[in-house]
């Protein structure tokens, strides 16, 4: 009797016993495929078909939802009060779970290796954003924090305490950038804003309401000051109880150092400069006048 | 331009701007144990830009509508065409003139950081400086409230014993009618009235 185990062991047995798998071999696992409900047929789905007895019910004819035999209906007693007042202006940032964040980063779908962008997210089809439907980007929601253990330099436009915590607990770094709409559209999708030949805009500054909240430092604001945000990151680790990695001392220290400037909308591109497709090439200004605008 | 390669502000951070590498049809993500390579292989939608028959139309027919002889259109055809499309290139950025507007809008519309920032502080001193009148106001207020209180309650304690003196007195008067005359009399009658003035001058003689 020999104690040394083959490799793979009774799994390999197993293959090179049984007959090949086809069409004919397969099952699928009980409870998976329920039989669907076919009404009118048999002793018990005859006779009424699960319509019940005569009246509105059997015949179809019910009235709307929400009527109440005529009585004032919930929907109508209960009076109007302005909370969806200008709902459909309100900025929306589509939730991003670390949970999802960290689903992503192992299917290799993200890559931590590299700055993660609002761009890489929708290349790999994290998330989905609708530019035109007021979404303004993307929020960053502490659920699985638990489970999140990579070191990621990330860029999204809105994040909670939790999860900043979360991210920088694992070395990593959070920044919150805000998009323009036009900005964002762009963003979502380079190569269509590419092929239509024009040049890069300039990234707008938030509106009055959220410059405050760009350039605080505890919500990583990309206005904020960069020696305020460290003593938050200090602060923050304190408050939640871990101890601060030390990120200069990393390996990937200057790729989690990269920042983009207010400005700008893609790294590596500034704007003014006319992305062109078919041929590869990057067009640039010369012309003082655009220069100084495009530089502001 | 060279605004960006200098940092804006002191960074603790280095904030260079590194190129993009070419667009990866992979993405090869290594853990950082080092142990697993886990590689997603994303085929990218192929890019149809058409360039074997590209349609460029005759800007001096006047079969072609209008719409292909505008600078929106050329800057599309440079986009999917590149150098071969005949555009020239210096006419995808604005004019001078349409630049001058794009400055004046963005001027009225987005202003610099520094504007934003100063509209936001004024327009928050000039809430809290009205929140600050109001609560002092209150508090002002308030302080008064005890000695408002009892005054109040000063004036309805005379208001209760005038009250009281004022009906003594007027029995005693219909005491003295009583006496007098030998009737229960009407304090609305003359002769009563003649009395209370009769008392009233007693009164002020032994008085003077």
């Amino acid at each position: 009797m020999s104690f040394t185990k083959k490799p793979g062991g009774k799994a390999l047995d197993l293959l090179q016993h049984l007959p090949r798998i086809t069409l004919g071999n397969l099952r699928p696992e009980p409870g998976t495929r329920k039989p669907e409900k076919r009404r009118g047929r048999g002793q018990h789905g005859g006779n009424r078909s699960g319509r019940g007895h005569k009246g509105e019910r059997q015949r179809g004819n019910r009235p709307r939802l929400g009527f109440e035999g005529g009585q004032t209906p919930f929907y109508l007693a209960i009076p109007k009060y302005g909370y969806n007042e200008g709902h459909s202006r309100r900025p929306q940032y589509q939730p991003l779970t670390l949970r999802r964040l960290q689903y992503l980063i192992d299917l290799g779908r993200l890559d931590p290796t590299q700055p993660i962008d609002l761009t890489q997210m929708v290349n790999g089809r994290g998330v989905t954003i609708q530019p035109l439907k007021r979404d303004y980007g993307v929020q960053l929601v502490e659920e699985g924090a638990g489970v999140f253990a990579a070191k990621v330099n990330i860029e999204v436009q809105m994040a909670s305490e939790a999860a900043i915590a979360a991210i920088e607990r694992n070395g990593g770094i959070v920044t919150t950038g805000f998009y323009d709409p036009r900005s964002l559209a762009i963003l979502c999708k380079p190569v269509p804003f590419f092929i239509s030949g024009q040049p890069i805009p300039k990234r707008m500054f938030p509106g009055e309401d959220m410059v405050r909240y760009y350039t605080d430092a505890a919500n990583r604001g990309y206005l904020a000051d960069p020696g305020k945000i460290q003593k938050a990151r200090v602060a923050l680790a304190q408050k939640y109880g871990y101890v601060l990695p030390d990120i200069s001392k990393d390996e990937l220290f200057h790729m989690l150092s990269m920042r983009k400037d207010p400005r700008q909308i893609f790294f590596g591109l500034l704007p003014g400069w006319v992305v062109n497709m078919p041929e590869k090439k990057i067009l640039k200004p010369t012309d003082e006048k655009l220069l100084q605008y495009y530089s502001t | 331009m060279a605004a960006y390669m200098l940092c804006r502000r002191t960074a603790m951070f280095c904030w260079a701007i590194r190129g993009l590498s070419s667009i990866k049809s992979y993405i090869p993500v290594s853990a950082q144990c080092g142990l697993l390579q886990q590689i997603a292989h994303y085929n990218p939608k192929p890019l149809k830009l058409n360039l074997k028959n590209p349609y460029i139309p005759d800007k001096d027919s006047e079969n072609t509508p209008e719409w292909q002889k505008t600078a929106k259109y050329d800057r599309k055809l440079f986009g999917r065409y590149g150098f071969s499309s005949g555009v020239n290139p210096a006419e995808l950025w604005p004019s001078h003139a349409q630049l001058e507007e794009m400055i004046a809008e963005e001027r009225e519309w987005n202003p610099p950081l520094e504007v934003l920032l100063k509209n936001v502080e004024a327009k928050e001193m000039e809430a809290n400086a009205k929140r600050l009148a109001r609560e002092k106001l209150i508090a002002g207020n308030m302080a008064k409230m005890p000695k408002m209180v009892a005054d109040w309650r000063r004036e309805k304690q005379e208001a209760k014993l005038k009250l009281k003196e004022e009906k003594a007195r007027r029995d005693r008067l219909l005491a003295e009618a009583r006496e007098r005359f030998g009737y229960a009399l009407d304090p609305r009658s003359p002769k009563f009235l003649e009395m209370v003035s009769d008392i009233e001058k007693e009164e002020k003689r032994k008085r003077s």
